[in-house]
């Protein structure tokens, strides 16, 4: 009780009115904060200092680190502008090689920001087809990551560059290890046509949407699917056989990056899924065990929900049909049986 | 910047937390999202093990969320998943030490993820990751590990001991400490044993193996906590059960504090584990105590561990163990050579040339010594010894800490082992107990009274003391030879002996019997016993009978005979020592005849009680008593210590610091000059308690008491009386408020 009279006395000071003055500064407010500083001097984090302005080379390097390894999504588009003016100017200035460049730019594939992503599409396009053919394997990792990216517009950006990859190296994509089986398993689980669930019980479980968008993703993953499935099944013609050819392949040096990979010298041991299939008939057999079934379904349901996506399933089919239909399931070993036994 | 436009779904979609939701609450309807996943988990995986070392951050930190949410929803589609534990474990174990430090932990923390949703068992789980913790060199991932590991066997250990984990995982720390001796790798095993030992997770032979093992290897950080172990580990445990049973709850005090506060379900729930948990109490308390033996008790062949121990880091000239550590393994061998009354003669020789007062820290190594004798080492070895501390340690020159400490540890040593002591070198370390210093006195007066018990023969006459000269005289007492054991028996067992009699006297008088009927109908014995076999059963037949009251006809027959005493003393004494044999005689043959009921072992505890609750009158059997308590509070397993041999603390100078903390002790913080009142008072501030009623009369606005004072001057005397009688009446019957009401 003692101390009422302070306490009115501090409760009152809250509702005065500030007095101004003539000639005295303007009495600061309660919540006025200093924001002022001292420095000595400002530190730059890098700075690069030179007389000279940085060669062609120089610049292209660096753009390319840029690309590759700036946060800033404008920063990563500009730079992948700019190395995609480089690559298509005549004749094409690319310093570190098309391998190196496809390292570095690959893995933007699943990047965040859709303009990075619509830029590395228009430099792959760019690139020379013979030089890009030999980074087959290291691309179709990245865009099996894509597709599989849990953002649907990630997924789908990187079904253009699949496009590109099928463009480009088409033969290579489908006899690399683990091209065949893997990107296969990739499409159907990105388009739900499940591998392992033969129809446990009487319900599967309903496309999680049927939205526009999605239709129109559907049928392109179809048509690119059926693209795929062409490449893997066209009918292979044998070479006439050269005798030069044929000492070649004795005596003359492969020129083909990796040209003793089948026999897998230096990797783990590959499973059914990682192995490689050269041949038209490895790979049918392939796909009749363990595709056939679930991608024949998909095509049924698929069909019977019409619109783009049925379309672009009439075109599949046919590829189906052109491609297995000389198929008869063997009744030999294949590969299979082999890899069981160990 | 402009945001994209997002729907709505896809927002929600875009979100690892939300989609690990859903598939964890719905398995069924996200298989497909979740098969899209793992597919992007394996490829993921594969770009990841093109350059596992110079991945880039984001190929990084997708990867870790695809594990993440991997891990979390694995234990819902076992099927898909069934390679994923072993991808983790080939990841971890094969690029630790490349691993971006995020993303190993996120490995190792969903393999035991994995291991607490029972996907993969514990065995797998710590085979994988133990010689992870051994090779990394991460502190903070050895750290991490290491809690893991332990942790994970606390916890599959927790509801029943898991007998094929311990073993397999006490076998792979056996190999490792086995393995290669040199290698600091071993301390793990020794961290992993010692922590849970303690816990008493493991309380068997095989971790004291690994201990064992630990001890002999040739790295001396392995060394050194290896033989910690032994030497303060069974401490620490006990030291953690006391801890854990020490937490009491009270629950009328948790019940009454729910009345008086706001009640709320966290209250309540409260409460109801405060029950929980005294009802485990319970529960626990009335369980049998679980039989832990001490890591010392559970060594295989000590004899030989001891041995090889001496040999190894003590004795030979190569060894380059630093001097702590040489006395650490001493105490270890000289622990066990006491405990177990180990032979190993070279270890006596081997202590002459540390016996001088300048070497460092020699009182641990008297204790040492003292702890390493026992009644079977050969008195010849120990004599040069103890001469060479008197003649070191005990002199008129000598200091008087050092004399004190020499006489000190001599006691100790002859406690253990009287006959080491010639009869020339004991009289003269008599003498000392005339010295002036305490210490030295009290150390004399020691050795003096052991002396008087175990070897009085040895002392001067008149030195002997009053109970030692007359045992001496009538032959009870007798210094023990080399080798000989004192004849042993149960405490009190005679006394059951003699109360059996009565009963059997007092059953056969009731039946009509002569009392000293030797040979009593079977029957009727194997009645008694059937009888006798349960404690309840026996209680209630005691209670149901009458109990007789004997008229003591002892009491007034006592005074006839004292009289007599002085002339029949010698006879009495000899009639004693005849009794005490043929006592002795009964007692053993009880023992070996009979098998003693729990009924029987009940009995013997309440006559032993008695029988001390008796002696405790007696200030001669007192005396003795007494004695009998200051061996008990040094238990055989104790080791002797540093501090034993030195002089108590009390009588040492104490240094300027020590008398400081001692004066300070309880006082006030002084850290500005005030008074002792103001000191409390603004302690009493700081806590935010109140003032007393007296403060606040005190404090009473001047104003406000003035009306009073005014209107008391007025009063009429009628008024004072009345307020007079008004102050009385309430002072008796406690205050306005009235107390109690």
């Amino acid at each position: 009780m003692g101390s009422s009279a302070r306490k009115k006395q501090e409760k009152k000071k809250d509702f005065q009115k500030p007095k101004y003055k003539v000639g005295k500064a303007k009495p600061k407010a309660s919540n006025f904060t200093d924001t002022s500083f001292k420095s000595k001097a400002i530190v730059m984090n890098q700075q690069s200092l030179s007389t000279v302005a940085p060669d062609v080379v120089q610049q292209f390097k660096h753009n390319l680190s840029l690309a590759s390894s700036s946060r800033s999504d404008k920063q990563r588009r500009d730079a992948l502008a700019y190395l995609t003016s480089q690559l298509s100017s005549h004749p094409p200035i690319n310093p570190v090689g098309t391998n190196i460049l496809l390292s570095k730019l690959l893995p933007l594939i699943s990047d965040s920001s859709t303009p990075v992503r619509s830029q590395l599409l228009k430099l792959l396009r760019v690139l020379p087809e013979e030089e890009a053919k030999h980074s087959t394997e290291q691309a179709i990792m990245f865009i099996r990551a894509g597709m599989t990216h849990l953002s649907a517009d990630i997924s789908g950006d990187s079904l253009g560059v699949m496009e590109w990859l099928l463009d480009v190296a088409e033969d290579e994509l489908v006899t690399i290890p683990g091209g065949w089986v893997k990107t296969l398993s990739t499409f159907c689980v990105t388009m739900g046509w499940s591998l392992s669930s033969a129809a446990h019980g009487w319900t599967s479980a309903a496309r999680s949407s049927l939205r526009a968008k999605d239709a129109q993703t559907l049928a392109r993953q179809i048509s690119i699917l059926s693209r795929f499935l062409q490449a893997g099944l066209r009918s292979e013609t044998a070479a006439v056989p050269s005798t030069e050819e044929y000492w070649d392949s004795f005596y003359g040096l492969p020129r083909s990056s990796n040209a003793f990979e089948y026999l897998n010298l230096f990797g783990s041991r590959r499973d059914e899924e990682g192995e490689m299939y050269p041949n038209r008939e490895a790979r049918q057999q392939v796909f009749y065990r363990r595709f056939f079934e679930p991608v024949t379904k998909g095509i049924e349901k698929v069909k019977k929900e019409g619109g783009a996506a049925g379309r672009a399933a009439v075109g599949l089919d046919q590829v189906l049909k052109d491609g297995m239909g000389d198929y008869a399931a063997s009744a030999g070993m294949d590969a299979q049986d082999l890899l069981n036994l160990w | 910047m402009v945001k994209r436009k997002v729907a709505a779904l896809e927002k929600i979609d875009a979100d690892f937390a939300s989609l690990q939701y859903k598939i964890r609450r719905d398995p069924k309807s996200y298989k497909d999202d979740f098969l899209k996943q793992w597919e992007q988990y394996e490829a993921q995986r594969e770009i990841f093990f093109t350059s596992p070392t110079t991945a880039a951050a984001d190929t990084v930190e997708s990867f870790h969320n695809m594990i993440d949410l991997i891990a979390h929803v694995a234990d819902c589609y076992p099927e898909e998943t069934q390679t994923f534990p072993d991808d983790l474990k080939a990841i971890v174990s094969q690029n630790h030490e490349t691993l971006h430090p995020e993303l190993r932990d996120k490995v190792v923390g969903s393999l035991v993820l994995l291991r607490r949703k029972e996907v993969i068992d514990s065995t797998s789980l710590l085979t994988t990751l133990f010689p992870i913790l051994v090779s990394s060199r991460s502190k903070s991932m050895r750290e991490m590990l290491f809690q893991k590991i332990l942790s994970d066997m606390r916890n599959s250990n927790s509801k029943a001991t898991n007998h094929p984990l311990n073993r397999t995982i006490q076998a792979v720390l056996y190999n490792l400490v086995t393995a290669d001796r040199a290698s600091p790798r071993a301390i793990w095993a020794i961290k992993l044993t010692r922590e849970l030992w303690k816990r008493q997770v493991w309380t068997d032979a095989k971790p004291v193996d690994v201990m064992k093992e630990a001890c002999l290897a040739d790295n001396e950080k392995v060394i050194v906590g290896a033989t910690r172990f032994f030497l303060g580990g069974d401490k620490e445990r006990e030291e953690l059960e006391d801890e854990s049973s020490d937490e009491e709850i009270d629950l009328g005090k948790v019940k009454h504090q729910i009345q008086i506060n706001k009640k709320s379900k966290k209250q309540k729930e409260a409460y109801r584990r405060a029950v929980d948990k005294v009802k485990k109490q319970e529960k626990k308390k009335s369980k049998p105590h679980p039989l832990n033996f001490s890591a010392l008790h559970l060594l295989h062949d000590p004899q030989e561990f001891a041995e090889q121990l001496f040999t190894k880091h003590l004795q030979g000239t190569k060894n380059k163990l630093s001097l702590d550590t040489k006395l650490l393994v001493l105490q270890l061998v000289t622990r066990l050579v006491g405990l177990h009354k180990l032979t190993i003669v070279p270890l006596y020789s081997w202590f002459i040339k540390y016996l001088t007062p300048k070497q460092q820290s020699v009182t641990s190594i008297l204790a040492s010594l003292a702890q390493g004798v026992h009644n079977l080492v050969p008195p010849d070895a120990l004599e040069p010894l103890i001469q060479k501390i008197a003649n070191e340690f005990v002199s008129e020159a000598s200091a008087s800490e050092v004399a004190a400490v020499g006489l000190n540890a001599i006691r100790e040593i002859c406690s253990r082992q009287s006959l080491a002591m010639t009869e020339t070198l004991l009289q003269d370390l008599v003498q000392y107990r005339k010295s002036k210093d305490k210490g030295v006195m009290m150390a004399a007066k020691g050795l003096l009274s052991l002396y008087r018990e175990v070897g009085a023969e040895m002392l001067k006459k008149r030195d002997r003391g009053k109970d030692a000269t007359m045992g001496l005289s009538s032959g009870l007492m007798k210094q023990r030879k080399f080798g000989e054991e004192e004849v042993g028996g149960i405490e009190g067992l005679d006394l059951l002996a003699k109360w059996k009699e009565e009963q059997r006297k007092r059953k056969r008088a009731e039946k009509g019997l002569p009392e000293d009927g030797s040979d009593g109908s079977d029957d009727d014995e194997k009645d008694a016993e059937s009888d006798e076999w349960e404690v309840d059963s026996d209680d209630s037949s005691d209670s149901g009978e009458w109990i007789n009251v004997e008229h003591s006809s002892d009491e007034e027959d006592e005074p006839a005979p004292k009289k007599r005493k002085g002339e029949n003393d010698e006879e009495d004494e000899e009639d004693n020592a005849e009794d005490e044999a043929a006592e002795l005689e009964r007692m053993t043959k009880l023992a070996t005849t009979t098998i003693l009921t729990p009924a029987d072992l009940a009995k013997l505890q309440e006559l032993r009680a008695a029988a001390s609750v008796q002696k405790a009158m007696g200030s001669r059997l007192r005396k003795r008593q007494q004695q009998q308590a200051n061996d008990g509070t040094t238990h055989r397993d104790d080791g002797l210590t540093a501090e034993n041999i030195e002089a108590p603390i009390r009588l040492r100078k104490l240094t300027k610091e020590e008398k400081v903390a001692l004066a300070k002790e309880g006082k006030p913080d002084r850290d500005e000059h005030k008074s002792t009142q103001a000191i409390r008072k603004s302690k009493k501030d700081a806590a935010g308690k109140s003032t007393s009623n007296r403060e606040k009369q005190r404090k009473k606005n001047f104003l406000m008491t003035l009306g009073k004072a005014k209107s008391k001057q007025k009063r009429s005397l009628v008024e004072t009386r009345k307020v007079l009688r008004g102050h009385v009446e309430r002072s008796t019957r406690g205050g306005r408020r009235r107390n109690g009401t």
